[in-house]
Formats: structure tokens, sequence, C-alpha cells
């Protein structure tokens, strides 16, 4: 379960960017990224985070995931707070973004027990997790090759691999489909429900309205660093005066 | 890393292979332009020979040497510089009266300065000393003088360095040098990689986003890229080694006095310089490339870095410069002293102390920030 109140983050700005964000900003020292959010995702549903580049939703994802701290507010993860229990947090996380993040000069074999080490997992706990998710996958046949030499498909199914190798509890995806082609696309969408099926606590961003129909239980809008919808899909659904996803959230942040 | 070509090549193949091919190449090319200078057919006019016969027939006897009598004096210029001659004498028309009246006589000697290896001017000038040298003996015997007349005041050098502290003051500033700039170069690559390399790869994420603290994640790069820095610089002995053993015209004994300076003791003590030194390249690099947003805004940022650290690197190089109370202070330039004097044997323990201390506290303050800048968000998500 994630665990999101009145979330703020400020970065600050150096005299460049104070240059490029505008006059009006020149005597501000920091930038609100994201502005007193609050949300709850749960275990065994899919939460997705949708707004613009630039609404603050990897902002969010990466202060879940303890890489960035907040300004103000609170966020738990499995019952650990972010900024009290930051290890145990990111033992419950994986995360995983469109990039797919691996050493070229590393197989996938070694890819995964990189990660596992990190996470300090046991051998045997390793090797059954490893094989499990291989064969899941269909990823022996290229275990043991270098990953610069895979096909893009098969470094997608090993970045997956990575991301849900020590078996976290709640799976992070910071846009994952972005810029994907529809089969790997559809792969990592695969992942999400099998993650949800699982009962794993899921939560991903995106700027595609269609994802919200294939996968999404509860949504979240985001825009300029404020929500302007928190609720499940079929209140969206019904509290929806447009024709379309898209028409929708225009219509919910156009005066942004 | 031990996959990574560039970063093998940088460590190993460089050092190794490519640093004794290139020096080994150098010396054995000036030796052999050394041999084609003292060898090579010279083309030589000669001018007014009629009038010093004796030094007529010292040239005619030369080997390698043509003479040409027949050219007239307004071409000889014109000929050296377009190279159709090596060289020309000029003798004058009173030579011989000058010589036999015991009076100074003047010969003029046409030569070309930029042609690289300089054959003629040498040559004829050895040929003109030796002669007027003969000359001045049958004087002093003729006139029945004292020889040592004309050497008033002769110097007996008497050298107290030994052979290892002249070899190490001419050559043993080269040493350091290499420590330096192959420690610094095998760990620029590991320092690109592992800082700015994560971070264009996303791999930076994925590693933040695990139990690992951050403080655990930093060190584990540092040392990384500090054990290609050692290890890049003990190759480099190693290449010094193949570079002195197959040096051919090396003499037997200052072969084996550089053998024995490079003795394991020595080595050991020169690489706990070297390790402090190590240390602060690593956090340094480590410290540009996780700013950077990108492998190749890293390059750029550290290709200044180069010069920073080879001007102190070049200045250990230089004559006269000697380790004191204020160049033990100064990292790099005392790392680069304080090896020439431990090569000698002449290394004072308090000098060496402050090196240490120096070079020890520059490391220390470089990783403390190294693990500080790692731990800012600005730093890590610049952008």
């Amino acid at each position: 379960m994630i665990k999101v109140s009145n979330l703020s983050k400020d970065f600050k700005l150096n005299r460049k960017q104070r240059r490029e964000h505008g006059d009006g900003q020149m005597n501000r020292k920091t930038l609100r990224a994201v502005d007193s959010i609050s949300f709850e995702c749960q275990p065994g549903r899919v939460f997705c985070l949708i707004g613009p580049n630039g609404a603050g939703k990897t902002t969010t994802l990466r202060i879940i995931s303890t890489m960035l701290k907040p300004t103000e507010g609170s966020v738990t993860v499995a019952n650990f707070d972010t900024l009290e229990n930051p290890k145990e947090v990111r033992r419950n996380i994986g995360f995983m973004t469109a990039q797919t993040a691996l050493y070229d000069r590393l197989t996938p074999t070694e890819m995964v027990q990189y990660i596992a080490d990190l996470y300090g997992m046991q051998a045997s706990h390793f090797e059954e997790r490893k094989n499990r998710i291989f064969s899941m996958l269909d990823m022996h046949s290229f275990a043991d090759r270098r990953i610069a030499r895979l096909s893009s498909g098969m470094k997608q199914k090993t970045s997956i691999a990575r991301t849900i190798i020590h078996d976290p509890s709640v799976v992070v995806f910071d846009e994952p489909t972005t810029g994907l082609d529809i089969m790997t696309a559809r792969r990592i969408i695969e992942l999400i429900r099998s993650c949800r099926e699982e009962g794993k606590t899921v939560i991903f961003s995106t700027h595609h309205m269609s994802e919200l129909r294939l996968l999404c239980d509860d949504l979240a809008i985001i825009h300029g660093g404020k929500l302007y919808f928190q609720g499940t899909t079929e209140q969206f659904e019904a509290e929806m005066k447009s024709d379309s996803y898209e028409d929708e959230f225009v219509r919910l942040v156009g005066g942004a | 890393m031990l996959r990574d070509r560039r970063t093998l090549f940088m460590m190993i193949g460089a050092p190794l292979l490519i640093m004794p091919l290139l020096f080994t190449t150098v010396i054995k090319v000036t030796e052999a332009q050394v041999k084609k200078a003292k060898t090579k057919e010279l083309k030589i006019a000669v001018l007014g020979g009629d009038s010093a016969p004796e030094f007529m027939a010292r040239l005619s006897s030369e080997e390698r040497l043509n003479i040409f009598t027949d050219i007239v004096e307004d071409s000889v210029r014109a000929m050296t510089a377009n190279e159709t001659l090596d060289g020309a004498v000029i003798i004058p028309r009173n030579f011989l009266e000058l010589i036999q009246n015991d009076k100074q006589a003047t010969v003029r000697l046409i030569f070309k300065s930029s042609e690289s290896l300089d054959a003629a001017r040498q040559r004829i000038e050895a040929i003109v000393t030796q002669h007027s040298a003969e000359i001045v003996t049958e004087r002093i015997l003729r006139l029945n003088l004292d020889p040592t007349l004309f050497d008033a005041v002769v110097v007996v050098k008497e050298d107290v360095a030994s052979t290892r502290e002249s070899f190490a003051e001419n050559a043993g500033g080269f040493l350091p040098y290499l420590f330096i700039i192959f420690g610094f170069m095998g760990s620029m690559y590991p320092a690109l990689d592992l800082g700015a390399g994560e971070k264009e790869r996303g791999t930076l994420e994925t590693i933040l986003s695990s139990p690992a603290s951050r403080f655990d994640v930093v060190l584990g790069k540092f040392f990384v890229v500090m054990l290609f820095g050692v290890s890049t610089a003990l190759i480099a002995i190693l290449g010094v080694f193949i570079m002195v053993w197959q040096l051919p015209s090396m003499e037997v004994d200052i072969r084996a006095v550089v053998m024995d300076m490079l003795g394991a003791q020595r080595i050991v003590f020169i690489m706990t310089l070297v390790l402090p030194v190590t240390a602060f390249f690593a956090a340094v690099g480590l410290a540009i490339s996780i700013f950077a947003q990108s492998f190749k805004e890293a390059q750029s940022m550290m290709a200044p870095l180069n010069f920073v650290i080879i001007l102190p690197a070049m200045i250990g190089m230089l004559p006269g410069i000697e380790l004191n109370y204020v160049t033990a202070a100064i990292p790099i330039l005392n790392l680069a002293l304080a090896t020439k004097t431990i090569l000698a044997g002449t290394a004072e323990p308090i000098l060496i102390a402050e090196v240490y201390l120096s070079l020890f506290s520059l490391a220390g303050v470089s990783i403390f920030a190294c693990v500080k800048w790692f731990n800012r968000e600005e730093t890590l998500f610049r952008s």
C-alpha cells in the first residue's frame, strides 16, 4: 500500500533556470513541482498517475521510491515512512521506466543477480525466483548472452525480470510504455496486470489517456503539480462531462 | 568494468604495451638518426683549397666526404640552401701564409641548420678542430713552450653522486609523471561510466531505488574507480620494467641500477603515495561524472582537469625543483618530488611525512566532498 499525504516538493532554481522560467520567476528561488497532493494506492489494484509532461508525475514517483525527499507532507510505502525508513521502503519497491536500464556488458543472469545482491536476496531464493521469472518470460535461451547483443524485446524482458526479481510488494512504473513499440508496450501492460493479480500495489504514470481503459482501477489527474481528480475509474467515467477521456482531461485542467 | 574494452585498454594496453613501445621506438629512431648522421655521404664544396694543402689532404682522406673544388663562391650558398650540397668550406687565399707566420686563420663554413641531421656542420667542425689542435701542438713544440702554458687552470671532475642519485635526478622525474598520468587515465573511464554512464543508461535510478544506501553506493563506486587507477599505475611500473629490460642500448650497470631502484620495497613505498593521489582522482572524477547529464558532457568537463594534473607533474620533472617544506605541501608536485628522493635513496622522513599528510588530507577532503555531492538531489537529478 502507498499513502501520500499533503505531499509537496520544491526544487531550487539556479540563475539560468530562473531566467528560463520567465520574468515572473526571477525573484523565486524555488519551483514547486508537486503541490499538496494526497492519494492512496491499494494492494491488488492499479493506480494511474495521469498528466502531461512536466506535471509532476516523475517527481512524485521518485519521492515514493525515496530518490527524492519531500519538502512537505509524507509518504508511506508498505507502512514504512519514506523519510524514517527509506531502506525498508526501497526493499519493498520495484522501479521501472521506459528505459530498459540495463548494463550492456552483463548477461541477463548476471544483471538480475546484481540486483538480487543489492536487495540482499538469499542464493536459494534467488535461484528459485530467477528460474520462475525466466520461464514465465521465456528468457532461458538468451540468459547467458551479453545484453548488448540482445534484441529490444529481449532487453525489455530482462528489464522486467530485474524489476520483479526480489518479489516487491509495490511496483512503480514511470511512463513504462513511452516510446515503446506495440509488442513491447503490450508486454509491460501484461506485467502490470500480473502484478495486480499477485496482489501487489501498482502505481504507474502515463500521459496516454488510452491506458486508462486498459489498466486502471484508480486514477489521479495531475497537472502543474496539483491533483485535478482522484478516484476510481468508474467514478471518473460517471462524472465525465465530455465524450472522450482526452476531452475530459482537457476540460478538467483547462483552466490551469 | 572488466568487460569494457576502453577501460581495459587504458588500464592494461596503454601502460603495458603502448608506452614501452613508444619509448623504445623513440630511442631506436634517435639512435638510428645519430648513426645515419655519422655514416651519411656528404657533398662538400671546398673553395680555396690550394691555399691549405694539409687541411685539404685531411678533408680528402676523410671517409664518406665527397669534395667538390670546382664550384664558384657565388653558387655555394644557394646550392647549400637547396640541398644540392650539404655544405661548403671557404678557405682564404692567405691561409697558408697566416699559419706559417703563427697567425690565426679563418675558414668560413656554409651549412643549413634546418637540415635535420646537422651532419655537415658537426663533421667539418670536428675536422677543423682536430687540424687546429695539431697546428697548435706543432707550434708549441717548435717554440719549445710548455704545453700547460695554454691551460692555466684544469678542472678535474669528481662526482660524489652515486649512479643511482644521478639517474634519479635526471630520469627519476619521469617515473612519478608516469604514475600520475596513468593513475589519472586509469581512473577516468570507470569514473565516467559509473557516474554519467549510469545516468545515461537509466541504471542510476535502479540502484538508487534499491536498499543500498547512497553512502554505500558512492563508496562502492569510489573504490572501483580507485582500484582501476591504482592498478593502471602499477601496470605502468610493469611497463617501465619491460622498457628497461628490452632496451639493447642501455649500459649494463645503468640497467642494474634502474632495476635496483625499482625494487619491491621502493615500489610499495611509492605506491603508498600514489594511493591517496588516485583516491583524489577517483573522487574528483566521480563527482564531475555524477554531476554531468551525459557521458559526453562529463568528458568535456573532465578535459580541463588534465592540465591541473599534468602541470604539477611536469614541474616535478624540471631540474632544480626539490622537495622542501613548501613543495611537500603541494599535492601531485609533492608526489613527483618525493618519488625522486625515494628512488635516489635520499628521502628525508620529515618531508615524506609532510607529503603523506598533504596527500591523505586531500584524499579525505575529496572523498568527503564526493559523498556530500552524491547526496545532493540537484546533482543526481540535474535537469
